[in-house]
């Protein structure tokens, strides 16, 4: 078999994928090391969901939103309906998918910092009305949530990794068949120019519209699974980290691409916990916006570009 | 509801107003002359008021005073800021700067907290006790004294961009940067200048804040930036009267509008209170500005 680009790119997968699968085989069952992975898998099911609503030239700083109304409506459902967590998740998803299409649409003509300002104010006004509404989220304390998989169980952390890492392969599958199909190409068109897209024959709104529905499902989706690994919820799933988190994830890993938001998660997780072991607090904070301000500058295109940097320098 | 207490709510509005249009100003300067949105510009007034706070605590000198210090100290930052970070991701595209800015903002935040603590730091202004009684409100001094510095700025300002041949070559540069540039403008300095007075904006504003009786926090700075955002959006970029008309309008409209839904809806027997409200209302404006005109009110063209 010949090596081209292609076929090194799937493998890397198929290794990652296997090396995802046997971890807790390698390592054991250790009760830390298991809950960074599932924190991992979360956000990167959140930042893939970003990255796909960037790649039609959206910029959300409020994502938040869509992560706290998933883990909301999926805590408050499980809590008086009784549904069980695995189902829950996707009707916080589908929740999610549509306060996504009516911010979308609100946000259909706005542009670069117009449109990252009003996300960004979607995400805060997402806040005052969870704390306005005590008698349905329990205000400032927050409500307990179900846990995906009963605590009483032994090993539950491993099966919840298992969950975790099959729902996050779906939908990483699920994004990468999107951006490859009419959809993706659209979506990039409208990024590159909105009126040379719309004067080719695509629907930009339609398009538009989707790429923020499927965006918000899948980041309720992740909101709702974070919230069921830890048990509760707190106005704290809208603050302004939850947002930035996976626009950070992104960008160290590669906008626009598949591998970016996985790569960046990981990278950074793995910086930002190997920081904390070391007692550090601010500083990790401080080293991360660094992180963020020269891989703008420096490498654009993510970590996944340097491969292509290191060979365009030694041909 | 009582007239004096509207009043004494539309003086308050005029004076957190009177922060945005500091704040807004610079930040349509840095725009109209780089065409490049910093979002960090919050941190820039964090950075002003703990400027002022320690210049204040070492010096002891009249805190209105220190004003001038500050604004000199964080016009320097705003060069470096440009050189530094601005300036090498030029022309790279919009969502660049944003990214950015992102970064800016957990570095000068983090360090802040690292370097001097999340807790409050608050000065004493030597007139905090005095107050001027006009009719049947009082007006506390310092809001009086805000208000009149922010009217010294405008005008300072304004007669610096029409009347001083720098000021000439800045609007140059924001209408046209080629034609400016063989002008024989140049046009790089004029981007430093730009951010290094923007950034001095913002730390009068955030001296002025801690000096009237604010908190100083590393935290302080994103909301009232948030809002500075929406008052440029709201009054159209790059357009200054806006920025004043937009300033005043929402530091008035998020004082005296939960207060009247509150009373609306005490019409009908609820009695419900809206002040959490009160940071959301910018953005409610800001979305419906937005909604009907994607380029703001008195914007002419929005890229």
């Amino acid at each position: 078999m010949k090596l081209d680009r292609t076929n090194i790119k799937t493998g890397i997968g198929i290794v990652s994928l296997i090396l995802a699968f046997i971890v807790p085989v390698i390592l054991g069952i250790n009760q830390y090391l298991l809950t960074v992975l599932i924190i991992t898998l979360v956000f990167i099911i959140y930042s893939s969901a970003w990255n796909l609503l960037a790649l039609s030239g959206q910029a959300s700083l409020g994502h938040a939103a869509f992560f706290g109304i998933g883990g909301y409506v999926s805590a408050i459902i499980t809590n008086s309906l009784g549904l069980p967590p695995i189902v829950a998740i996707f009707v916080g998803g589908f929740f999610a998918a549509f306060i996504g299409i009516l911010i979308g649409f609100t946000c259909i003509r706005m542009r670069e910092w117009f449109l990252a300002m009003v996300t960004f104010g979607f995400a805060i006004i997402a806040h005052t009305i969870t704390t306005e509404l005590p008698w349905l989220t329990g205000g400032w304390d927050g409500i307990p949530a179900k846990r995906l998989i009963s605590v009483t169980i032994t090993n539950y952390i491993m099966y919840e990794y298992y969950i975790m890492l099959l729902i996050a392969v779906a939908v990483v599958v699920i994004i990468y068949q999107l951006t490859k199909s009419r959809m993706g190409l659209a979506l990039e068109a409208i990024r590159e120019n909105e009126l040379e897209a719309k004067v080719m024959g695509i629907n930009v709104t339609k398009y538009k519209l989707m790429a923020f529905a499927v965006s918000a499902f899948f980041t309720g989706i992740a909101g709702a699974l974070e919230i069921h690994h830890f048990g509760y919820i707190t106005p704290e799933v809208y603050g302004m980290d939850i947002s930035f988190w996976p626009i950070i994830y992104s960008i160290s890993g590669g906008l626009f691409t598949i591998g970016g938001p996985i790569l960046g998660t990981i990278v950074i997780t793995f910086i930002w916990e190997i920081l904390r072991t070391f007692g550090l607090m601010y500083e990790r904070f401080i080293l991360i916006g660094v992180i963020l301000i020269l891989i703008v500058i420096f490498l654009p295109r993510g970590l996944v570009s340097i491969p292509e940097k290191i060979k365009r320098s030694h041909p | 509801m009582d007239l004096s207490v509207l009043l004494q709510i539309l003086v308050w509005g005029l004076y957190a107003g009177c922060i945005y249009i500091l704040l807004a100003i610079g930040l349509n300067l840095i725009f109209g002359v780089m065409k490049v949105v910093n979002f960090a510009h919050g941190e820039l007034l964090m950075l002003g008021a703990y400027a002022a706070f320690w210049i204040y605590t070492l010096s002891g000198i009249n805190p209105y005073l220190i004003i001038a210090l500050a604004m000199i100290l964080l016009g320097i930052i705003g060069v470096f800021i440009e050189r530094l970070c601005f300036r090498p991701i030029m022309g790279t595209g919009k969502l660049n700067e944003i990214f950015l800015s992102l970064g800016l903002i957990y570095l000068f935040q983090n360090l802040a907290a690292l370097l001097w603590t999340t807790g409050s730091r608050s000065i004493h202004s030597p007139y905090s006790d005095v107050s001027v009684s006009i009719g049947s409100i009082r007006l506390p001094l310092d809001y009086i004294i805000i208000i009149v510095f922010t009217i010294l700025f405008l005008i300072a300002f304004q007669l610096f961009m029409k009347r001083t041949t720098l000021g000439r070559a800045m609007r140059a540069t924001s209408q046209n940067r080629e034609a400016a540039a063989l002008m024989g403008i140049h046009v790089e300095r004029m981007d430093m200048l730009s951010f290094a007075l923007g950034s001095a904006l913002a730390a009068a504003a955030g001296s002025l804040w801690l000096i009237s009786g604010q908190i100083a926090n590393p935290y302080m700075g994103s909301i009232p930036a948030i809002k500075a955002f929406a008052v440029i959006i709201i009054g159209g970029l790059g357009s200054i009267p806006g920025a004043i008309v937009a300033g005043l309008t929402l530091g008035i409209a998020e004082n005296v509008l939960p207060l009247f839904i509150q009373s609306f809806v005490g019409l009908f027997g609820v009695s419900m209170s809206f002040t959490a409200w009160k940071d959301t209302i910018a953005f409610f404006i800001l979305i419906i500005v937005l909604v009907i005109r994607p380029t703001g009110i008195f914007g002419e063209k929005g890229e």
